[in-house]
């Protein structure tokens, strides 16, 4: 009788097995990411909780997880010497071109490594992959000199913006690139049977079908423009063009021993960020997920 | 006639290759300026501008290699700030890179609200680095931060972080593995793209977990995991964002990055040439780096026959 049975549920054991196996393994995997993002999202959580506090139960011990009461007068407080509006307009007054600028060359140009044949193309791509490995600090000073002391713009925008009409970096142009390569080229012979010129092709129809990487790139260089300090700090002298990164630097220069109202306006920074992540975190992160493929 | 035919058909096509050409040099105008103005030129000009004694006031001294003699033998800060710019970008690169793929490799695992872990470990990505420094800042504080709230919670002594030379760069450190986002969704990519068959047959065959690990993810990641190790060296022996937020190169000078000492020296002590000879020197030390990667790489880089 249990010849036959007992193979039968050993096999199963064997199937099951190998399925709780599974199972285990899927939750010890949730259970440690979990974890880390309670641990990731702590820090973000600690400085959002001392900003509603009072310095003294802020220096208390031990320290309450949180708030006994919420002092939301702190950012009003913070806001009489944090000129957030102004920080606010500035920041995106240079970012907004930038970002605009970056991306619309950096597409022309990944169009041209991408699509078109003319001479010369592998010396100037090798040399546009040289930028990337290129240090951003070995060009500081003779870019200092050539912004202030050639082209007189010193205390405006202008050294900020201008070199992100160069496709925002190579990097971006290359991510341009990848992406249309993996276009079937039929779509634009097509459209050029059709009789649409080049630049129409690519607008309307490359373009379309490259949004993940675009997406991207903009995220990109929002991204670095956001993290940018040193470039903001060596050219921005003005109390009236003053960024997110000067302002909050000076203010915590100033106020470093009031740390709620230090957390306060570190909130109010990193907030329009954030909202800007959550609106569109799908289509970035998918985004990015897509092009990391085509490379 | 057909012969005719041949040639203004060659006509018509060069005039056609003439005009793509046009084309092209017309889209690549931006990468032409970028190349000339933004990259090429100035880094010739770093290099000459360190031959030189100025003060960005008066006319520019020759000094030859005087400039590069001082940084070598006479310079306090040199030797300790290449140091600290080693170990900071070490530490760094490899924190961020394990951490990234760990857990980058949990994600691929069959768990629940995938998108949702995903997103949330990229938030620490999108933070401006002055506002991440300024709270970590707080974090690391001495008596009330919270990390010496959970040390001594747990019974362990408090520890100095950045007020401590020894503590400073891996303090740091610790910020910039928070900050790798990025890295994960990229590795997450990569890991997605390993062909499951593999997986399977070695499952079959029995292979263990670690066996598959090593042998199928790891060389099928290759690309991905030394194009994250190229970007994030290079990105990180640049470091000079948490000197200038947070720690103005100390405590006794722990900090004291090579940027930032570029910066310094240029900025605040009006040394251009001087500083533009620290530039140098700081190309030539990433290049070795570079160098050293792609060469190695050739060895531990595994590229699918089919591959591109």
């Amino acid at each position: 009788m249990g010849e036959s049975k007992t193979l039968n549920t050993n096999q199963a054991g064997k199937l099951s097995n190998k399925k709780v196996n599974e199972k285990i393994g899927s939750g010890v995997a949730t259970a440690v990411l979990a974890i880390t993002a309670v641990l990731v999202l702590l820090p973000l959580y600690w400085i959002f909780r001392s900003s509603l506090m009072s310095n003294g139960t802020l220096y208390a011990y031990p320290p309450s997880i949180l708030p006994k009461e919420w002092l939301w007068g702190n950012y009003a407080t913070t806001l009489e010497t944090f000129d957030y509006w102004l920080y606010f307009k500035n920041t995106f007054t240079l970012i907004v071109p930038c970002v605009t600028a970056g991306t619309i060359t950096a597409i022309f140009c990944g169009y041209a490594f991408a699509r078109l044949r003319f001479r010369g193309k592998k010396i100037i791509f090798t040399l546009c992959v040289g930028t990337i490995l290129l240090p951003g600090m070995v060009t500081l000073i003779p870019l200092y000199l050539f912004w202030t002391r050639i082209c007189h713009l010193g205390g405006t925008y202008w050294p900020l913006i201008l070199p992100y009409f160069t496709g925002g970096g190579f990097f971006n142009i290359y991510l341009v690139r990848q992406f249309i390569t993996t276009i079937p080229k039929e779509l634009d012979e097509a459209a050029e049977i059709d009789g649409a010129s080049r630049m129409r092709t690519l607008w309307t129809i490359i373009v379309p079908a490259i949004r993940p990487a675009i997406t991207v790139v903009i995220l990109m260089l929002f991204i670095q423009l956001w993290n940018d300090l040193l470039q903001q700090l060596i050219y921005i002298n003005d109390m009236t063009k003053t960024t997110f990164a000067i302002g909050l630097t000076n203010f915590t220069g100033s106020f470093g021993t009031k740390w709620n109202y230090a957390m306060a306006a570190t909130c109010m920074t990193i907030a329009p960020g954030l909202v800007i992540y959550i609106i569109g975190q799908k289509s970035f992160v998918e985004g990015i997920v897509l092009t990391g493929m085509k490379n | 006639m057909s012969r005719n035919k041949g040639i203004t058909k060659k006509k018509k096509r060069s005039s056609a290759t003439r005009k793509e050409e046009m084309t092209a040099y017309l889209c690549l105008i931006p990468a032409f300026l970028g190349l000339t103005f933004i990259s090429y030129l100035p880094t010739l000009a770093a290099f000459i501008l360190s031959f030189f004694d100025w003060n960005g006031m008066t006319a520019p001294k020759f000094a030859g290699i005087s400039n590069y003699i001082q940084i070598f033998t006479h310079d306090m800060s040199f030797w300790p700030s290449l140091k600290a710019t080693l170990v900071y970008a070490f530490i760094t690169v490899i924190g961020s890179l394990l951490y990234s793929l760990v857990i980058a490799m949990l994600l691929n695992m069959k768990v629940p609200a995938r998108t949702f872990w995903r997103a949330v470990f990229f938030i620490p990505y999108m933070l401006p680095a002055i506002g991440v420094f300024t709270a970590w800042k707080w974090l690391y504080e001495v008596n009330y931060g919270l990390f010496n709230f959970i040390l001594r919670s747990m019974g362990c002594s408090p520890m100095q972080f950045l007020d401590s030379p020894r503590q400073v760069l891996p303090s740091l450190a610790l910020i910039a593995v928070w900050c790798s986002g990025n890295l994960i969704v990229i590795f997450l990519a990569g890991l997605q793209n390993v062909p499951r068959v593999y997986h399977e047959a070695a499952q079959i065959d029995g292979a263990s977990y670690w066996q598959r690990f090593r042998y199928i993810t790891l060389p099928s990641i290759s690309p991905i995991i030394f194009y994250n190790l190229l970007m994030a060296l290079i990105t990180n022996l640049q470091v000079v964002t948490p000197a200038l937020a947070i720690t103005d190169g100390g405590p006794q000078n722990a900090s004291m990055f090579l940027s930032y000492l570029i910066y310094e020296y240029a900025f605040e002590r009006y040394k251009l040439g001087y500083s533009a000879a620290y530039a140098a020197i700081f190309f030539v030390l990433v290049g070795i780096f570079t160098v050293v990667l792609f060469r190695s790489s050739k060895s531990w880089l595994f590229y699918e026959e089919d591959g591109e």
